[in-house]
């Protein structure tokens, strides 16, 4: 079912996920979810843990698959990952036994890229999130916030035209975490694309977003949206900013 | 308080040479304590020769040979050479089998009752029927010591395996990788760690049976050296033997430690993390 409307547009329709487990009721994690995603648009969901938007991000990526309803990019139906979507995990999730830079060039390497094309491409990504020097360390040398630029390169090293988010800076510490947001931000504005972040902090979501969907729990769905009309840099102590931040909270709950 | 201070900071400095020393020491000591109470008496030769003994047989052994003109140093090839085989012909088909069952769910599944059953039985207890199947001899031997090392590298290998982090493996996913990729470049790197793990757990048992392994009536190595001696009461040429097989196990543990590190220079890092 296509339509020039969708063009670079995300569908997601009534989509319900239920998990196998002993208690159907804990294992229905999201039902009846809907909602669009504009091209380039800076999608977050907010919500508590357990919400079900780490699930709902899985289904968008094709890691997991709806019980019910559908994911349509180009108004086709997801049904598994693409390279039309790039990830970077909560947990950086790099390869320890290879470099920074080949890392970065798992996936070029993967669909057959030749060598010098990928460590050039590979190489231009590390100048981008400003790890330029260390692309030869291990991950284990790397500290988390470095670890994280990596996992940013490396998902951007397929040029996705939607690049999915899982709460990448929650095991930083709050110094690491507000660089990492600018940095994010300083990225995105040079390589446009489409993110889908998820965070269940209202403040990284005000302070990264353009639209923001607070999901709440049992079963996940989505309660409400929020626009973020204000020019970036935000300003973290601005009023504005705090009022978002009073009635996403009324909300979150 | 001070010295506990201390203490710590010089746990940190590592291994200096004062530490070189107080082992060099502690060892004369003992083995010092050792030829004292050899000489007084309280310890009987048929027990425990003194190291001048020892060490006069070794030197018997090594010129003269024991039984007649096998010298310790054919006695020693004999074993190795053996090990080496048997615990090739282990690792060559524990790695692959493992890898093959740790990624198949049912596979596991009906594998690990055989496995855990097959792993108990003590490889000495397979001696008769090692004799009755392969003869006397050479492969028997082999096969034994295979045997022994076998399941140690199999278990450890489909835990590996089985224990790959799943986000990994969406890692893999996600970023274009066919099943091939994700077996060749996800799963087999993530569980290389585990498998040197059973491969040294493996050569351990190697050598932990090659007496048992020697029982089947050959007359050159070392096993069957302190099978000798147990006849006559040699208890010093049983101190020979037992010294030769710790010494070679140690060097080939060492070249074990020193692959790993070459193979795996990531590894070594993320071991003291998990720590």
């Amino acid at each position: 079912m296509t339509s020039d409307d969708s063009k670079g547009k995300l569908f997601v329709r009534h989509v319900t996920k239920q998990f196998d487990i002993e208690n159907p009721e804990q294992g229905l994690a999201i039902k009846d979810v809907n909602f669009t995603v504009q091209p380039n648009e800076f999608l977050t969901i907010v919500g508590r843990s357990g919400c079900g938007k780490s699930t709902m991000l899985n289904i968008i990526a094709g890691l997991l698959n709806p019980t019910e309803g559908e994911v349509l990019i180009h108004g086709k139906r997801v049904t598994k990952p693409g390279l039309d979507r790039g990830m970077v995990f909560q947990t950086a999730s790099l390869f320890p036994w290879l470099r920074a830079i080949e890392n970065i060039e798992f996936g070029p390497r993967n669909i057959g890229m030749p060598k010098d094309e990928r460590r050039s491409l590979a190489m231009d990504l590390i100048k981008l999130v400003g790890l330029e020097g260390f692309e030869n360390k291990y991950p284990r040398e790397l500290s988390g916030g470095m670890q994280q630029r990596v996992a940013i390169a490396r998902a951007m090293a397929m040029d996705p035209e939607i690049l999915l988010m899982d709460e990448p800076f929650g095991s930083l510490d709050q110094l690491t975490r507000e660089d990492m947001q600018r940095e994010l931000l300083r990225i995105w504005e040079t390589r446009k694309k489409t993110v889908i972040f998820v965070t269940h902090s209202i403040l990284e979501a005000i302070y990264l977003s353009d639209r923001i969907l607070v999901f709440c729990p049992h079963p996940g769905t989505v309660r409400k949206e929020f626009i973020i009309d204000l020019p970036r840099p935000r300003q973290k102590s601005s009023t504005e900013y705090m009022g978002y931040y009073e009635e996403i909270y009324a909300n979150i709950s | 308080m001070d010295a506990t201070i201390t203490g710590l900071e010089e746990s940190k400095k590592g291994f200096q040479l004062s530490d070189r020393w107080i082992q060099i020491i502690t060892t004369v000591a003992i083995i010092g304590l050792w030829e004292l109470l050899s000489r007084t008496g309280l310890i009987k030769p048929v027990h425990l020769p003194s190291p001048t003994r020892v060490l006069s047989t070794f030197i018997y052994i090594t010129r003269e040979g024991y039984p007649q003109d096998i010298t310790i140093f054919k006695h020693i090839k004999a074993t190795v050479w053996r090990i080496i085989q048997g615990y090739l012909l282990a690792t060559a088909t524990a790695i692959p089998l493992g890898l093959l069952i740790g990624s198949h769910f049912l596979l596991e599944r009906a594998a690990n009752p055989v496995i855990t059953f097959a792993r108990s039985i003590a490889t000495i207890s397979l001696l008769p029927l090692a004799i009755a199947w392969f003869g006397v001899g050479e492969l028997s031997s082999i096969l034994l010591i295979m045997y022994g090392a076998f399941w140690a590298i199999l278990t450890n290998t489909i835990q590996g395996v089985k224990q790959v982090d799943v986000n990994f493996i969406n890692v893999g996913r996600m970023f274009g990788a066919t099943r091939r990729h994700i077996f060749f470049r996800v799963v087999l790197p993530s569980t290389l760690p585990r498998i040197f793990s059973g491969m040294k757990i493996g050569l351990g048992v190697s050598f932990m049976v090659i007496i048992a392994a020697e029982m089947v009536g050959t007359v050159k190595g070392l096993g069957a050296l302190i099978q000798q001696s147990r006849l006559y009461y040699r208890t010093d040429i049983t101190i020979v033997g037992m010294i030769f097989i710790g010494i070679f196990g140690l060097i080939i543990s060492i070249g074990l430690d020193r692959l790993e590190r070459v193979m795996l220079p990531w590894a070594i890092g993320l071991e003291e993390v998990k720590r």
